[in-house]
């Protein structure tokens, strides 16, 4: 066995293994050192499969049994699972769903009788690679913060009759093994395999509390990743028909495939929307947030959602220059802007986060559909720099409702004051979407570039990017908004396993960015350059050059030091310089509430709110068309290539 | 960075205060002649400067003054890059850096009045960034880049004739980045419009002068932006947005301000739908 075959078995099969240890020995001491074990195992892994580069490989039977049988049963088993669970819940459309599921692939293997041999089983080139360093690294750290998290969770809902953890922990792990290899496989069918999978483990994790919310969200999850399942399902049969392979390795080092072939890739495609909840499918990523916080961090940032979309760009240079290319295309984009615009209205921090994770899903799914080299590039960043920063994010917001016991963004007022560090962590995080010279941005400036072959695109882009600064700029006000005064005031300390991810992240988040024209020039350029002859996007020393633009990072971060060092460093605030805000002089005395007398000399609060425009573009107003809109995108996404 | 762009940056950090300053001058003797007053030295807004500048440093928290460098830096930064011809759209990001450090030292404060300003800094930066990035796509379907250097080496015609409705609304927005009348939405320099000053109100002294010397450089790069319609000709560059300038000036003293939800209805109608139809005639005609 070669060396990088042996660490594809271990990214694989040491979360499935750590799973059942997780879920068999009970005590919480083996758990945590189980999760941490593997984390480190898992980090080392991706590390080693960075250094040794794409391969490709075939793994020998186990005794005597094909791997390509083995995972054909395992399929089989699973759709049984999911028919099962459709009677349980006695939900007719999983029930149905799943019928469906069953019967594509049982006249897949039955009536066709294919039985297909793909050639290398496991196909893992640079973009597999950066996959499974975010997966590997980001995922891993919300596995090690959920053993604090959770200790915390259980203690917080009273829960009574024993621990659940065990088999929480099992689906949490397993998933990350899922996942590595979905983004490995060659065979189709594996990739369906895999999908179906993460499927379950994420139906596990929603419903995890069992609460009456918690089952019907994940019930909707079920429903609508299943609908994608059975897309997924169809998209393999016709496409052994009509393409004669299953290898993703074939379909997309052949070029723009011939139009027979792009049904069969829209119904990928469309189940790439569904697992990546682009519109009119957000309703089951807005409703995961029931779960407790390492689930929403884990499927916002390195799996499920990011299975989607790894599955519509991987799938990018077999549809490049296709009708299909451009509803791709318009369909990321108008999700992209419409959530970012609904974004605004809410104050549930989970669910402003929820909404600005489908509208980077879109703007990635925007880019595939542009489909040039720049955008297959910006695509691939937003993918690894959107995992560190949103993960780093729904993290602190689990920290901060354990600790203010609330996710309302209007609570979280002043937190800068009451828990500086995380607070400070917080705004970090949310700067490092928002500004540049943050990696985030940088990418998102490299997707504009690239848009401008389709000025329309470019529009969507420019208002949407207009929208996301109103939500995130509100929430940094929010957290900085202090009483007066000067000195450390409070704040608990932060328990080890939530600071170290924490730290971790933020840390990768700055550091990276810093080096972002390195890693483009290492890692993105050799994930798009097989199938684009060139990257689009090119490191100029530390500085980028996307052909039609340029941008220097170093002399930003210089000044962004040159700000930030002085006033948290040097400058020292005296007591007696300080003065209270400003109140027309009807201040009261200092205190940890701030008051002002108004009428009648009565001494009221200050009370400041932020801005929601719950009326022009709440929910409610903006639903009614968009969903209907995207409905449509959805079906000239099939239409279109229909033949 | 060669010692030229090295050069350039050191010329743009030191003139540039001075030039902006001087345009400030203007604007206080123009305006006060269109309200029937004589109005102050040309040099005033030095004065008030330094005067601010000597008393003594007041804040409401520890963090405060961070926020102001962080808009004096990112300004600063955004103009130098600009006048290192670099890419228009990261020169606007960078500007908008500078805006939303503004806007986090204005929160930083509980105190409703800036508050109050920084959400309507936040309105005013959705209704013009749109516009400004929507001006960079047009100039890129004519030069075929980003870049403020090819603007000045593959042009052969001003972008003015070809980019005329893309100019109408940049100088809607430049109303706006002037913080002028209908459009000082988040903070007012006419005293019988407002009393307390919006964005501003929790600072003072020496901050404030560093604020008012922002101010300096967001105009001269403003103005610049408006200049490089007509860059073929250093001097017609100079007289458009001098113009575009003096007409802001009167504008503002013929126009009452408005409520930020006219603004935002008003610039996103007008502005964009000016922006799409001269992007989609020049990509139509392409």
């Amino acid at each position: 066995m070669e060396p990088s075959a042996q660490l594809v078995a271990v990214a694989t099969l040491l979360p499935l293994l750590a799973g059942l240890i997780c879920y068999f020995l009970r005590s919480s001491a083996i758990r945590s050192l189980t999760v941490i074990v593997t984390t480190v195992a898992l980090i080392a892994v991706s590390l080693l499969l960075l250094q040794n580069g794409p391969f490709e490989y075939s793994p020998p039977p186990v005794a005597g049994l094909e791997w390509n049988t083995l995972i054909t049963v395992a399929d089989m088993a699973l759709l049984v699972v999911f028919l099962a669970l459709g009677l349980y819940l006695r939900n007719t459309l999983i029930t149905v769903l799943a019928l469906a599921q069953a019967a594509i692939m049982g006249y897949f293997e039955f009536v066709m009788g294919a039985h297909v041999e793909v050639k290398p089983a496991l196909f893992v080139d640079e973009l597999s690679i950066i996959m499974a360093l975010v997966i590997s690294i980001v995922g891993s750290l919300i596995c090690v913060y959920a053993l604090q998290y959770m200790k915390d969770h259980e203690h917080h809902i009273q829960l009574e009759g024993g621990t659940r953890q065990p088999r929480f922990f099992f689906w949490l792990v397993v998933f990350l093994g899922a996942m590595n290899a979905l983004v490995f496989a060659n065979n189709l069918l594996w990739v369906y395999f895999f999908w179906e999978i993460t499927t379950l483990c994420s139906f596990m994790l929603i419903r995890h509390d069992l609460t009456k919310e918690s089952i019907a969200n994940a019930t909707r999850a079920l429903w609508m990743n299943s609908l994608g399942g059975v897309a997924f399902a169809a998209g393999i049969v016709l496409m052994y028909e009509r393409a004669h392979t299953l290898s993703l390795k074939e379909l997309i080092l052949a070029g723009a495939q011939p139009e027979m072939v792009l049904l069969p890739l829209s119904l990928l495609v469309f189940a790439g929307f569904t697992k990546a909840a682009q519109m009119p499918f957000q309703s089951w990523l807005l409703g995961a947030m029931v779960a407790p916080t390492p689930v929403s961090a884990l499927l916002h940032s390195s799996t499920m959602v990011k299975a989607g979309v790894y599955l519509v760009v991987r799938l990018a240079p077999a549809y490049v220059g296709t009708n299909l290319s451009t509803i791709v295309a318009l369909a990321g984009a108008f999700t992209f802007l419409l959530t970012a615009v609904l974004a605004i209205s809410q104050s549930n921090a989970k669910r402003v986060l929820a909404y600005s994770t489908i509208s980077n899903l879109g703007l990635i799914i925007a880019c595939a559909g542009l489909n040039t080299p720049l955008a297959i590039s910006a695509a691939i960043m937003l993918i690894v720099f959107h995992a560190i920063s949103k993960a780093l994010l729904f993290l602190c917001t689990g920290v901060i409702e354990h600790k203010i016991g609330s996710r309302d963004i209007e609570d979280m007022e002043g937190l800068i004051s009451r828990q500086p560090a995380l607070a400070l962590i917080t705004v970090v995080g949310i700067l490092t979407m928002l500004l540049p010279p943050f990696a985030v941005l940088i990418s998102k400036w490299a997707a504009i570039e690239a848009s401008v072959r389709m000025p329309a695109i470019t529009l969507f882009f420019i208002v949407g990017s207009a929208a996301t600064v109103v939500f995130w700029v509100k929430w940094v006000g929010k957290l900085l908004g202090a009483p007066s005064g000067v000195g450390r005031r409070g704040g608990t300390s932060l328990e080890s396993l939530y600071a170290t991810p924490l730290v971790l992240l933020v840390g990768m988040a700055v550091v990276l960015s810093a080096v972002v024209a390195p890693v483009v020039n290492a890692i993105v350029e050799h994930a798009v350059m097989p199938y684009y002859k060139t990257a689009g996007i090119t490191a100029v020393g530390v500085d980028l050059s996307t052909g039609v633009g340029f941008i220097t990072v170093w002399p930003l971060f210089l000044v962004l030091m040159l700000v930030v060092t002085p006033a948290y460093f040097f400058v020292r605030v005296k007591a007696e310089q300080v003065r209270p805000a400003y109140m027309c002089g009807e201040n009261t005395a200092a205190g940890p509430t701030v008051q002002f007398r108004t009428l009648q000399d009565r001494t009221e609060a200050i009370v400041t709110s932020g801005y929601y425009f719950e009326k022009a573009l709440g929910e409610k107003r903006l639903n009614v068309w968009a969903n209907p809109v995207a409905i449509a995108l959805l079906v000239a996404l099939v239409g279109v290539v229909l033949r | 960075m060669t010692t030229n762009d090295l050069l350039t940056v050191i010329v743009t950090i030191v003139l540039g205060p001075l030039v902006g300053g001087f345009l400030f001058g203007v604007d206080r003797r123009l305006t006060a002649r269109l309200q029937g007053r004589y109005g102050p030295p040309l040099a005033q807004p030095f004065y008030d400067f330094l005067k601010l500048w000597s008393k003594s440093r007041i804040v409401v928290n520890q963090s405060q003054m961070m926020y102001v460098y962080g808009y004096l830096a990112f300004t600063i930064t955004a103009l130098c890059l600009m006048a290192l011809r670099q890419d228009l759209l990261i020169i606007i990001f960078v500007l908008a850096f500078g805006g939303i450090s503004l806007i986090m030292g204005a929160f930083s404060v509980k105190s409703p009045y800036s508050n109050f300003g920084a959400q309507r800094e936040i309105l005013q930066m959705v209704a013009y960034e749109p516009i400004l990035m929507l001006a960079a796509v047009a100039i890129y379907l004519k030069t075929g880049s980003f870049m403020v250097s090819d603007i000045f080496s593959k042009l052969q015609q001003p972008l003015l004739f070809s980019l005329p409705l893309i100019f109408v609304a940049l100088l809607i927005i430049l109303t706006i980045k002037m913080r002028k009348s209908p459009f000082d939405i988040s903070a007012s320099t006419h005293a019988h419009q407002e009393i307390v000053r919006g964005i501003y109100t929790e600072y003072s002294g020496p901050y404030l002068a560093l604020i008012e010397l922002t101010h300096w450089y967001e105009l001269l790069l403003v103005l610049g932006i408006i200049g490089l319609f007509w860059a073929t000709s250093i001097w017609a560059a100079a007289a458009i947005a001098l113009a575009a300038f003096l007409l802001e000036i009167v504008v503002d003293n013929i126009e009452a301000r408005m409520t930020w939800s006219w603004m935002i209805k008003f610039v996103w109608s007008t502005g964009i739908t000016l922006s799409v139809v001269n992007i989609a005639v020049l990509y139509l005609l392409r």
